[in-house]
């Protein structure tokens, strides 16, 4: 095992720990906690698997926007009591999340392995027209740029769309006094 | 500049340990028992992010994990305050 698979594995760990810890705590504000802390994982996880802006993103966005975002939600919100620290566990729900995981689990033995060069990304006749004409069809200075601007404007488009509709929505539920 | 073979090893390895404290910390947050022992305890954890994600930029030789680290240092602080702020003033977030 390298060293870097031992970092894998121990941030890894964490993520677990970090994802029951979430989802076990029984009062919302630990569990926005436990979440926060959650998202450290993840991060260190997307580094180790060189995605340095997935990770960046998921630094700004996990650490910090949905912490106050939540935190904007249960304060306007009512938070149920109790004196448990753990939710009780649901045996059915378990199951299910169960059955999932083992379906995707399955699928991941048919994957290319990382970095291969007869992987289909790498030898498609797709890859090779974008990265022959990218530049001299769209003027883009960035392949992937071209691609996500360019090739595929109308799924950006629709994407832009969601997030305008979730923004709208979001600032007029903030405007509401009353929160039922 | 390139990392050498025990260089590297010895800041991965540190990176591992860091790693193993923050699941240290997770404990605190789990078993609590007040607000502000989960507090302190996040506060850890991103402070431990940060060491960590320095140490992985100085072992994988990529100066770009620095801005992670960057950014992850300061929302952590801002994390921290918004959580506090919270819990003494009870809804006063931003």
């Amino acid at each position: 095992m390298t060293s870097e698979a031992i970092v894998l594995a121990a941030v890894l760990t964490f993520s677990a720990l970090g994802a029951a810890a979430a989802i076990l705590l029984r009062d919302v504000l630990n569990a926005i906690i436990a979440f926060a802390a959650f998202s450290f994982g993840i991060a260190t996880v997307w580094v180790l698997l060189a995605a340095p802006d997935v990770a960046l993103t998921e630094a700004a966005v996990g650490a910090g926007i949905t912490t106050v975002f939540f935190l904007v939600t249960i304060a306007k919100t009512v938070r149920p009591g109790g004196e448990r620290l753990f939710e009780r566990i649901e045996w059915r729900s378990v199951a299910v999340v169960a059955i999932l995981s083992g379906a995707l689990l399955a699928t991941v033995g048919s994957l290319p392995a990382v970095g291969a060069a007869d992987a289909p990304v790498a030898t498609s006749p797709v890859t090779e027209y974008y990265l022959a004409n990218a530049y001299s069809e769209t003027g883009v200075e960035n392949a992937v740029t071209a691609v996500l601007a360019a090739y595929r404007g109308f799924d950006t488009f629709g994407e832009a769309t969601v997030v305008i509709s979730a923004g709208v929505a979001v600032l007029l539920v903030l405007r509401q006094e009353a929160y039922v | 500049m390139a990392v050498s073979g025990l260089l590297q090893t010895v800041l991965l390895g540190a990176a591992a340990a860091f790693v193993v404290f923050a699941v240290v910390l997770v404990y605190r947050i789990m078993a609590g028992p007040t607000m502000q022992d989960r507090v302190i305890a996040v506060n850890g954890i991103g402070t431990n992010a940060v060491v960590v994600l320095a140490l992985l930029a100085a072992a994988l030789d990529r100066p770009g994990f620095l801005d992670i680290a960057l950014v992850y240092g300061l929302l952590n602080f801002l994390m921290s305050i918004a959580i506090s702020k919270f819990s003494v003033e009870r809804g006063g977030v931003i």
